[in-house]
C-alpha cells in the first residue's frame, strides 16, 4: 500500500462525509482549507480505520492538520501493524 | 437540503403506547419506518445494550436503508419514592429510558453525519422539568434526556442534524392506565392527552419545516407544564 493509495482513501473518506473539494485534495490540504472540523475528523478516522482495519487513538491524531499528516499517519500505523 | 432518498425512521419502543402513535403518523407522513422493541417490533433488541443496538441497528440499515430518523420513545417506569427506591429500580430506568437514548443516539449520529442530515427526536416527559413523587428515577431519566438533546443539538447543527425533545404530559397509554384518572385533575385542558397528538408534534419536529428548530421542549401535556 503506498501513499498514493492511501490519499485515494482519504479522498474517498472526505468525500463519504460530503466535503466540498474531497476530490483534489493534496496532501498539502489543510483541514482547514476543506473547512473539515473535529467532528468531520472523527468520521473520517472511523472510515480509515474501517477501510483499512486499523485503529487511531485519539492521541495519534495531535497535530494531523493536513491530507498529508493523516497519509504518513494511515501509513505508518500499517507498517507498525504488519511488523509486530 | 431535503430529506435523503431512503431514509428510515427508527422508533424505539415502537411497539404500543405513543411509539405505535409515531410510527404510524411517519409512515403517513411517508417515511419508511422500523420499530425496535424489547419484545416485539420490527427487529428486537434491549436498548440498554450497546451491542444489541449495534446490531439491531446493521439490520434495518441492511435491510431498509440508512437510519436517519431516530425517535428515541423507548421507556418503562418502576415507580417508588425516592426513601423506598432500590437500585435496581433506578438502574432499570435510567438504563431504558437515558442509557438506552443515548446508545441508539450515538450509534445514529455517524450515519446521519456522513449524509448532512439527521432528525433525532427525545421523548422526555413534564415530570423532567417539574418532578413527581415516586418517580425519581424516572423524572432523573427525563430530564437526563433534556441535557443529552441540548447538548447533542450543539454539537452537530453545522451537519444538517437536529435533536429535539417532546414533553408529554397525562397521554393515554397502557403505561398510564393507573395514574391518569387522578392526574388528570391537574391537566389545565382538563383532559388526559392522546397518544397521535404526541406524534403529531414528533412528526413535525422530523419535517423539513422543522430544520432551523433544534435543541428545543415541546411540551405537549394540555398545559401542565405552564
Amino acid at each position: 500500500m503506498n501513499e498514493q493509495e492511501i490519499l485515494e482513501q482519504v479522498r474517498s473518506a472526505l468525500a463519504q462525509i460530503k466535503v466540498a473539494g474531497a476530490e483534489t485534495a493534496t496532501m498539502e490540504s489543510s483541514w482547514a482549507d476543506l473547512d473539515v472540523d473535529s467532528l468531520d475528523l472523527v468520521e473520517v478516522v472511523r472510515i480509515l480505520e474501517d477501510h483499512f482495519g486499523i485503529e487511531i487513538v485519539d492521541e495519534k491524531l495531535d497535530g494531523v492538520a493536513t491530507v498529508g499528516d493523516a497519509v504518513r499517519l494511515v501509513e505508518d500505523i500499517s507498517q507498525e501493524g504488519a511488523t509486530a | 437540503m431535503s430529506a435523503p432518498d431512503g431514509a428510515v425512521a427508527l422508533v424505539t419502543g415502537g411497539t404500543r403506547g405513543i411509539g405505535a402513535a409515531i410510527a404510524t403518523r411517519l409512515r403517513a407522513d411517508g417515511w419508511g419506518v422500523a420499530t425496535l422493541g424489547r419484545s416485539g417490533g420490527d427487529v428486537r433488541a434491549d436498548v440498554g445494550d450497546p451491542a444489541a443496538v449495534d446490531a439491531a441497528f446493521a439490520e434495518i440499515e441492511a435491510r431498509m436503508g440508512p437510519i436517519l430518523v431516530l425517535v428515541n420513545n423507548a421507556g418503562e417506569r418502576r415507580d417508588q419514592l425516592a426513601i423506598r427506591m432500590s437500585s435496581e429500580q433506578w438502574d432499570a430506568v435510567i438504563g431504558t429510558n437515558l442509557t438506552g437514548s443515548f446508545n441508539c443516539t450515538h450509534r445514529a449520529l455517524g450515519g446521519m453525519l456522513r449524509a448532512r442530515w439527521g432528525r433525532i427526536v427525545n421523548i422526555s416527559s413534564v415530570v423532567a422539568e417539574h418532578g413527581n413523587p415516586g418517580q425519581a428515577n424516572y423524572a432523573a431519566a427525563k430530564a437526563g434526556l433534556l441535557g443529552l438533546t441540548r447538548t447533542v443539538a450543539r454539537e452537530m447543527a453545522r451537519k444538517g442534524v437536529t435533536c429535539n425533545a417532546v414533553t408529554p404530559g397525562v397521554i393515554e397509554t397502557d403505561m398510564t392506565t393507573d395514574v391518569a384518572d387522578t392526574l388528570v385533575d391537574a391537566v389545565p385542558a382538563g383532559r388526559v392527552g392522546r397518544p397521535a397528538e404526541v406524534a403529531a408534534a414528533v412528526a413535525f419536529l422530523c419535517s423539513e419545516d422543522a430544520a432551523y428548530v433544534n435543541g428545543a421542549t415541546l411540551a405537549v401535556d394540555g398545559g401542565m407544564g405552564a
